[in-house]
């Protein structure tokens, strides 16, 4: 037994280099996290930018349209003053019995209000603008008043005067002026939207770049990933070989030592059969010559010989049965099937079991470890069958189909159960076949007999 | 008068020479050769020409069976006795289909062997009583297991005389002038034998006649 200490029995050590598999695995976990947290601060970020440009963008908007609002009811308050102020001057009677001096007053006032109502944020050069139309607005009125303040008949003799050469050139001051407001507006406006543009261009290349680099992270851990993937798995594949050759090592150490078995049964038996038996078998036919030289007078000495006779006879029997136990020697004188109807024969002969086999097709040209294995198969089942099982009757049938040899074993007997008893007898079996390449089934329930199969693939013999 | 030549083969030295004083004493009897193995034995037998031939089945490069079958072959007038261990039909018809005429066993040769070698020398067969009991014993046990009937009873006295002649090694024409009979007719009656008895050939028709104690 100590000779199967050195045998590989377990797997060693796989050869090669190979990485800690922790830190691999926590440099994996790393930069997968850090490609999210990367995707993720892009995205966020992105997000906000884009919500702070619209909101710039809305206050631009709507800065503009204020404005743009603001300076277009200046303009049409202012004009409206100016439009009714010229209207009484002209049409004097009706209106000032009708009191519109007052309403000249309001207009004029509602002119002022939205001018003060023009957001006053602007800078100095709009500030500066709005001035001068509140200048012009303030001087309109100023002279008005004084127009208003004469007597109709003088006023309608300078009013076409007046309005020719007061009104009309400060509403058109007044006009030009606005729209200088308006323009500095969309000048405004459009300085904001280039603004913008500017930002919004520079946030995409911000993302552009963000992007890029999750692509270049993502591309490195892919490479990560699968050179991990790799390596486990060539990791795996040199586990499983390793595996394999430890099963093979011991199969063929198991192999051997059948091998081995049946070698040394074969010397000794022969040992046995040519050493012992032959000279038992020439001390027999020494006896017989004895006994006939031997006077028919002398009776006592005739008894003993004759009981010599028998004890070397028995002798002769039991180093026979020794020898055919160790080694059939049917198998090389008569071929696998004869072996087997003697081997079934003798069972019977025993009284222990009727045996019967069945052959079909068998070729004679079967190779020595096909014979012997099947030989000890029956061999094994039929002691079996008759020491445990107690069967009175087995069946053996063995026949070739394609390069194969199928031997099956059937008894009547008690049975049992496969999976829970596996004694020696039934791993010696499944060793036997499993060496050759070949399966083995056993079928066997409490009470309902067993059956053997074994499948024994061969080469036919090449040998003439 | 003269003698009967002898062939001894054994792979043995021991019972060699044990058989051939056992067969000198005879003065009928003369050992003319021995052979150590199954292809001396052969070769022996082809130039030596013996009446008989006294071959041990378990013998190195070629096995008596082989040797007697190879012997038989190109020389039909050698007259084979097989010696065995075993007293079981798969080797007695083994040894019936390689030609031998008589089958001997090894614990009995000293007893038997003179008896076994004047008889197949005459042309008869001989088997060992005891392998005549042993045969007999199966082919009842099996008999027993299978049910079945002895087919022996279904013979005709006359197919009965017959396979007697025939097992004895006579050929149909010396049965049917023995008889008095057409050749046709004693071919007839094997066939029937044959199919009666659900047999193939002389050498199981002999294993047959041997355990029926019909020949020993």
């Amino acid at each position: 037994m100590d000779a199967n200490k050195p045998q590989p029995g377990v797997p060693q050590k796989a050869p090669g280099p190979r990485l800690s598999e922790p830190g691999l695995r926590k440099v994996l976990l790393l930069a997968f996290g850090g490609l999210l947290a990367l995707m993720l601060l892009a995205g966020v970020s992105a997000l906000l930018s884009l919500r702070q440009l619209h909101d710039v963008e809305q206050q631009v908007t709507s800065r503009f349209l204020s404005r743009t609002q603001a300076l277009s009811e200046v303009v049409i308050s202012v004009h409206i003053y100016d439009d009714e102020l010229a209207k009484f001057l002209l049409d004097n009677e009706a209106a000032a019995l009708r009191g519109e001096g007052t309403a000249i007053a309001q207009r004029a006032a509602k002119a002022h209000s939205a001018l003060h109502r023009y957001p006053s944020d602007g800078g100095p050069r709009e500030r500066q603008l709005l001035r001068e139309i509140e200048d012009s607005l303030s001087q309109q009125e100023t002279i008005s008043s004084v127009m208003l303040s004469l007597t109709p008949g003088h006023r309608k003799t300078r009013s076409s005067k007046f309005i020719q050469e007061q009104l009309l050139p400060r509403s058109l001051s007044i006009l030009q002026v606005s729209q200088q407001i308006a323009s500095l507006n969309s000048e405004e406006l459009a300085k904001s939207n280039q603004d913008l543009l500017a930002r919004f261009s520079s946030l995409q290349s911000w993302l552009r770049s963000m992007l890029l680099a999750a692509l270049a992270a993502g591309l490195l851990l892919s490479l990560l990933g699968s050179f991990y993937v790799l390596h486990l798995e060539r990791q795996g594949r040199e586990r499983y070989l390793a595996l394999a050759d430890s099963r093979l090592e011991l199969e063929k150490l198991s192999a051997r030592i059948l091998d081995i078995q049946e070698q040394e049964r074969r010397s000794i038996a022969r040992e046995l059969h040519d050493e012992v038996g032959q000279a038992l078998e020439a001390l027999l036919v020494e006896l017989g010559r004895l006994a006939k030289l031997a006077p028919a007078n002398e009776q006592a000495m005739r008894e003993r010989i004759s009981s010599l006779k028998s004890l070397a006879e028995n002798s002769v029997k039991t180093v026979r049965d020794i020898a055919l136990l160790l080694r059939p020697s049917m198998l090389d004188d008569l071929g696998l099937i004869p072996a087997l109807e003697w081997q079934a024969r003798e069972v019977s002969r025993r009284g222990e079991m009727e045996v019967e086999v069945h052959s079909q097709m068998v070729s004679e040209q079967l190779p020595d470890e096909i014979k012997i294995c099947v030989y000890r198969l029956v061999q094994e089942a039929l002691n079996n069958a008759a020491a445990h099982a107690s069967a009175k009757h087995a069946r053996v049938s063995v026949r070739e189909v394609t390069e194969k040899l199928e031997v099956e074993i059937t008894d009547e007997g008690q049975g049992f159960d496969p999976q829970r008893m596996r004694g020696m007898g039934l791993l010696g079996m499944e060793e036997r076949v499993k060496r050759l390449g070949g399966k083995l089934k056993i079928e066997s329930r409490a009470g309902h007999g067993t059956t053997i199969v074994a499948e024994l693939p061969f080469e036919p013999a090449k040998s003439a | 008068m003269k003698k009967i030549r002898i062939l001894l083969a054994d792979d043995h030295q021991l019972m060699r020479s044990g058989l051939r004083l056992l067969i000198e004493q005879q003065p009928d009897l003369t050992v003319v050769g021995e052979a150590a193995d199954g292809r001396e034995a052969v070769a022996l037998a082809r130039s030596l020409r013996p009446d008989v031939a006294v071959m041990d089945i378990s013998m190195p490069n070629l096995n008596g069976i082989e040797a007697a079958h190879q012997i038989t072959q190109t020389h039909g007038e050698i007259a084979v006795i097989v010696l065995s261990m075993h007293p079981d039909e798969s080797y007695v018809l083994r040894a019936l289909k390689a030609g031998a005429k008589g089958y001997l066993l090894k614990d009995s040769a000293e007893s038997d062997l003179i008896a076994a070698v004047r008889a197949v020398a005459r042309g008869k067969s001989f088997f060992s009583p005891a392998v005549s009991k042993v045969l007999l014993d199966d082919y009842i046990r099996k008999l027993k297991r299978s049910g079945a009937e002895d087919a022996y009873d279904l013979l005709t006295p006359r197919e009965r005389e017959v396979l007697q002649l025939v097992v004895e090694g006579k050929s149909n024409k010396e049965v049917a002038n023995l008889l008095n009979l057409s050749v046709y007719t004693v071919e007839t009656h094997r066939s029937n034998i044959m199919q009666k008895l659900n047999l193939k050939g002389v050498p199981e028709l002999t294993l047959y006649a041997v355990r029926k104690g019909i020949i020993s």
